[in-house]
């Protein structure tokens, strides 16, 4: 094979790794594409046969229809609201804990932690029934509370912080010790500082699950005024059965602001995952 | 903080006499007081007493001291009688075998594809993380829309090719393999993401030492990469497995299990079997089987999987 050769071969080669990217980004984002487009059809269009594969004239009032149909600010307040709590709970409780973990020790320490890891393990499916249950004793159906409360602790949270947590020197508590620092000082100055990533990290995580979180939310909210996004796109599948296009202006509206934020941070969101990836 | 005022036992340290050192435990039991009840009240109870109602007969309305005692009945029936949940255990594995499998394969391809010489690969990395972040019950309602029967994308497609129009979700045969494509789509990204990070983890020297041993690329790729992507495909193989196992939002919001419980799932049946049916026990006693077969196949694929490099 002469270097000609090569270099053909080479390219060919090089042409069909572009080829297999382009067609697997193209499945990837065309079921965003379709529901956009199909957001800006008129019902009539989408039922056209042979299909209609553009609207003749974008319909944007499909979007001012939705709008008057579900409260789509409140929607985003109250999966803004629920989620905020949920990773500030997760990240506060998680690190407290992590801490006193990894940089003390009292009685029953290993104990508590092996609570912690067998806890780690249990598939949200098992506690369901029981959780409902005692939300329901609380008198909490259809509250913000009911919704917000079970989810404030995570043992994998507790258990990634105390992991990074560990590796905090010594010297460097025992140092801010001799300079008077108090016990809760030293976890918000020196620890929390230093922990950032990870804070960063767990809190991406614990917020796109919270947000996209939609069983949890179905078994506690009754009144629309508490839905969060997903059941707002829930009630629109049996609202629109027979407008799809203004189901995928729903839906639409749901999705893509999040998406939005995604590709502005998606260095932090990729780097997060390799790290609990990895590590974890 | 390890002083030599503190003598520990694997369980329980002695409680240290210097007042100092005891202030510095109240501060720690103190930080970890509020997560432990909360775990403990939305966690370890609950499993707990997920188990005891499994034993029992309970609309969750009747006292609690009031069920009646089943003993194992309702796992025999499950196991037995149940011809829906023993019909979801088969669609849950055929889903997670499908699912698992086309991930693995291809998240390892494009990892690989991408961390070859390649121009833009953020631009590829984003664009094939945009499903993992979409809320799933989002995706659900978009896909019913692309592979609808009638007014799908999908089968616009293959109509127009000259092809027979496809039921896809509402075919018996289709509906659970459509559910899997939508998996793959779904989760691919972030697997990608994976194995990317890993095969970034693995030195560069030892493609180099194997190119002046004159190794192939596909020798390179069996016996340097595969081995020292072991952990990784772990974690890929495992967390998927579990989640999975456990999938609902998906299935609830496309064919909620029909046609004929074809893609009927062990969660979305255990959901009906609480929440229309209002049978706590029996669908306890389906999570607590889900959960156990959870765990055998999780400790058998660690078993398979694990780096023994360091064990013989």
């Amino acid at each position: 094979m002469n270097r000609h050769e090569k270099s053909l071969l080479q390219s060919a080669s090089s042409a069909l790794k572009y080829l297999v990217l382009v067609g697997g980004a193209f499945l990837m984002v065309f079921p965003f594409v379709w529901m956009m487009i199909a957001s800006l059809m008129t019902a009539g269009e989408i039922q056209m046969r042979p299909p209609v594969w553009l609207p003749a004239a974008p319909q944007f009032s499909n979007y001012s229809e939705l709008a008057r149909s579900i409260p789509i600010a409140r929607l985003y307040f109250n999966s803004l609201f629920t989620s905020g709590i949920i990773v500030l709970g997760v990240l506060l409780s998680s690190s407290l804990a992590g801490f006193a973990f990894a940089k003390y020790r009292f009685p029953g320490r290993e104990l508590l932690f092996y609570l912690i890891l067998a806890t780690m393990m249990i598939p949200f499916f098992v506690t369901l029934i029981p959780v409902f249950f005692i939300v329901r004793q609380l008198g909490w159906i259809d509250t913000y509370q009911g919704l917000v409360v079970p989810g404030l602790t995570s043992a994998y949270g507790i258990f990634l912080m105390r992991q990074f947590m560990v590796t905090v020197p010594d010297e460097l508590i025992d140092a801010a010790r001799i300079d008077g620092a108090s016990e809760p000082m030293i976890y918000w100055r020196i620890v929390l500082p230093l922990v950032k990533p990870a804070l960063a990290t767990l809190g991406t995580f614990t917020f796109i699950g919270a947000w996209n979180n939609f069983l949890w939310p179905l078994l506690v909210l009754n009144s629309r005024e508490l839905f969060t996004l997903p059941l707002g796109i829930n009630s629109l599948r049996s609202l629109y059965a027979d407008n799809t296009n203004l189901l995928m202006a729903g839906t639409a509206v749901a999705v893509l602001p999040m998406l939005l934020l995604f590709v502005f941070l998606q260095r932090y969101f990729i780097k997060g995952i390799a790290l609990t990836g990895l590590k974890g | 903080m390890s002083s030599p005022a503190i003598k520990s036992s694997w369980w329980m340290p002695d409680i240290p006499k210097s007042t100092v050192l005891r202030r510095r435990m109240l501060w720690a039991y103190a930080f970890v007081a509020a997560p432990i009840v909360a775990l403990l009240v939305f966690l370890a109870g609950p499993i707990l007493f997920s188990g005891w109602v499994s034993l029992h007969r309970w609309d969750m309305l009747s006292p609690v001291g009031d069920m009646p005692w089943r003993g194992l009945q309702n796992y025999v029936f499950l196991l037995t009688r149940d011809s829906i949940f023993i019909k979801a255990l088969g669609n849950t594995f055929l889903f997670a075998i499908g699912g698992v499998g086309a991930n693995t394969v291809l998240g390892l391809g494009f990892a690989l594809l991408l961390n070859s010489r390649i121009r833009g690969r953020t631009v590829w990395r984003v664009l094939y993380f945009m499903p993992v972040i979409t809320a799933p019950l989002a995706l659900a309602v978009m896909f019913a829309f692309i592979f609808d029967r009638n007014y799908g994308v999908v089968n616009s497609v293959i109509t127009a090719m000259g092809l027979p129009r496809q039921p896809f979700l509402s075919g018996p045969n289709q509906a659970l393999m459509t559910l899997v494509f939508i998996a793959i789509y779904q989760y691919v990204g972030y697997y990608i993401v994976i194995f990317l990070a890993g095969l970034q983890g693995i030195p560069q020297d030892y493609y180099d030492a194997a190119q002046v041993d004159g190794a192939g690329n596909w020798q390179e790729f069996r016996f340097i990469t595969l081995p020292l992507l072991r952990p990784v495909m772990l974690f890929v193989v495992v967390t998927n497995t579990i989640g999975a196992l456990q999938v609902f939002d998906l299935v609830f919001a496309t064919t909620g299990g029909a046609p004929a419980n074809s893609s009927m799932t062990v969660v979305l049946h255990m959901y009906n079997t609480a929440f229309k049916f209002s049978r706590m026990g029996r669908a306890s006693a389906m999570a607590f089987i889900l959960f156990a077969i959870i765990m055998l196949i999780t400790v058998m694929q660690v078993r398979l999987l694990r780096d023994r490099t360091y064990q013989d």
